[in-house]
């Protein structure tokens, strides 16, 4: 069987672990993707902009070297798939190359998100979501003195610590009234607030920038308020949306929030398979199907999609948001649905040592947590909302700065400790 | 696979297993330098849980799903040739991923180092035929046992 895989990030390599931890290395796998580099780790790249860590690093792929030699893959990289015929099972290339498919699998990941703006395609404009558009940044960095963020998640806020570390005048703009919105509180968001200005960053919320200003070169921004910043770079980083124009054009399937897949990662198409930041993804916290563009999610989809290739017949039931993050010298970790509806029971705490946690509970299931400064023990918690376990004995617990197993009672804590329950 | 099995019931709260750890995955492997001289000192990879009477000593179950080796940020969190869960400390670069989906809440931040941070679990002792906690359990609550497989 020859499978092919769209894309050279966390899906494709999941999928390959997968079929070649069961396969003996049977099947014939090709991996496209449009980028000429060896799979590399996304998370890294605002440590690669500044120079904490280099392209040729280990650390910074996303495997170790001799990945496509040990897994026998084919690799076509530096050239990008343009359409798929489904029903001639034919992937067409930029390059003209077409590559037969007795299975393949959509993962070409998100695309940042660009409004619609006056000065968009000034030079010094840059999108911070693959290594392609990070090199160019790099390139230009050395001459750039003071730079716009747009968008406070959590790209813009790490890219606002490392440029202004680094020394770049850096401006932060973001439309909400606070900062990384959807994975913190507004106790959390004034915490990284303060670490970016600490860093010497300027943070500008409730505000956005409504066109880029330059002849051919950015030399400031406009804002929706009218104010004016001059500077010699933007950087654009409100998020991703799904890249599927592929599979929208070859027939496939698609929703609001991205490529639709069953339970199976299978798409419309019983020969095609999808997952990552392309796909709509069961949100298991809110109860609706959603894009949730994260590593955790699109390895899990992936390993599932490559599984069931080799029909195994494993099922991705659902996942949600989850982040983990550091600005200056605050660490957190957040999961879930972190701005509860109002039904919601919450419970939390601001230590004394400046920690913070906060629990949102729905009819006795973990729905969210937010975890600032001890973070150790979050995973119990993911585990929690993962499992839906019933938390109505447990929860008078949460926020003891000892919590652990020996809050549980006998029976589940030595069924999970010995690994009898799931 | 062997994995560490904990016995609640005969935990005598003597911290034994948290020393041996300290002093096994020290630079000297000797209990005076590991504790007196090496900075920063070790970090226990097991930790002990006490709400009197009940005690026990808990450390990375290795589990079968891994949930922290697929959340992993650079493949750094990895399954070692014995089929352990083991961090590649060349390349860990601390952003909690796998803290952020450990089930067991055992894995442990190392900040000390001077550019990175490193994620810090048990290896299960890959110079060794029984694990150092193991060894120093005065009284078999932690013994080197089979899983039973979940159903």
């Amino acid at each position: 069987m020859h499978i092919v895989i769209l894309g050279n990030s966390t899906v494709a390599v999941a999928a390959v672990e997968a079929i070649r931890s069961i396969d003996n290395m049977e099947n014939k796998i090709t991996v496209v993707s449009n980028e000429p580099f060896f799979t590399y780790s996304h998370p890294l790249l605002p440590n690669y902009l500044v120079g904490e860590v280099e392209e040729d690093e280990e650390r910074f792929s996303y495997r170790r070297k001799g990945f496509y030699e040990q897994n026998k893959l084919n690799t076509i990289l530096g050239d990008a798939a343009v359409s798929i015929d489904k029903n001639a099972k034919i992937v067409e290339l930029k390059s003209g190359k077409e590559i037969a498919y007795d299975k393949l699998i959509v993962a070409t990941g998100g695309i940042p998100i660009v409004p619609p703006m006056d000065g968009v395609n000034l030079e010094n404009v840059f999108t911070f979501t693959n290594l392609t558009e990070v090199k160019k940044f790099k390139a230009a960095l050395p001459n750039i003195k003071k730079c716009v963020v747009v968008g406070g998640g959590l790209i813009g806020t790490r890219l606002t610590e490392k440029l202004s570390i680094y020394g770049v005048e850096t401006y932060l703009v973001e439309l909400l009234k606070r900062l990384v919105a959807l994975a913190l509180d507004d106790y959390g968001a004034t915490l990284i607030r303060k670490e970016l200005e600490k860093a010497g960053g300027h943070i500008i919320t409730g505000d956005s920038v409504k066109s880029i200003l330059g002849e051919k070169k950015v030399c400031g921004v406009r804002l929706a308020s009218g104010k004016e910043i001059s500077c010699d770079a933007v950087a654009i980083a409100i998020g991703v949306r799904p890249n599927m124009d592929i599979a929208k054009n070859a027939g496939l399937e698609v929703g609001r929030g991205g490529v639709i897949t069953d339970e199976y990662m299978r798409t419309s198409d019983t020969n095609i398979f999808s997952g990552g930041d392309i796909v709509e993804t069961y949100d298991l916290t809110s109860d609706q199907r959603r894009s949730i563009p994260i590593l955790p999610i699109a390895y899990a989809q992936g390993e599932v999609a490559g599984l069931n290739i080799l029909n195994r017949e494993v099922k991705f039931k659902g996942g949600f948001p989850m982040n983990s993050m550091k600005i200056g010298g605050i660490e957190f970790i957040s999961m879930g649905m972190v701005n509860p509806e109002k039904d919601a029971e919450i419970i939390e705490k601001k230590y004394d040592n400046g920690d913070y946690r906060k629990f949102i509970i729905k009819n006795n299931c973990l729905s969210g947590a937010i975890f600032i400064g001890d973070i150790e023990k979050a995973g119990m918690f993911n585990w929690m909302i993962k499992e839906r376990f019933n938390v109505k004995r447990i929860k008078d617990y949460f926020l003891k700065e000892d919590f652990g197993w020996k809050y549980f009672d006998r029976d589940t804590r030595n069924l999970r400790i010995s690994r009898q329950l799931k | 696979m062997k994995i560490i099995k904990v016995n609640e019931d005969v935990c005598v709260l003597c911290h034994l297993c948290e020393i041996a750890c300290i002093v096994e995955h020290s630079e000297s492997k000797d209990i005076l330098k590991a504790f007196k001289k090496e900075k920063p000192r070790p970090i226990a990879r097991c930790a002990v849980e006490e709400d009197k009477p009940l005690s026990f000593s808990l450390m990375c179950r290795h589990c079968d799903d891994v949930p922290c080796v697929k959340a992993c940020s650079n493949g750094s969190m990895h399954r070692d040739e014995r089929g352990y869960v083991v961090v590649n400390e060349e390349t860990c670069i601390g952003c909690w991923m796998c803290i952020m989906v450990c089930p067991y809440g055992v894995i442990r931040r190392d900040e000390g180092r001077e550019k990175w941070n490193l994620s810090t679990k048990c290896n299960m002792c890959p110079d060794r035929d029984i694990p150092a906690c193991v060894e120093a359990c005065p009284n078999e609550a932690l013994v080197l046992g089979e899983v039973i497989k979940c159903t």
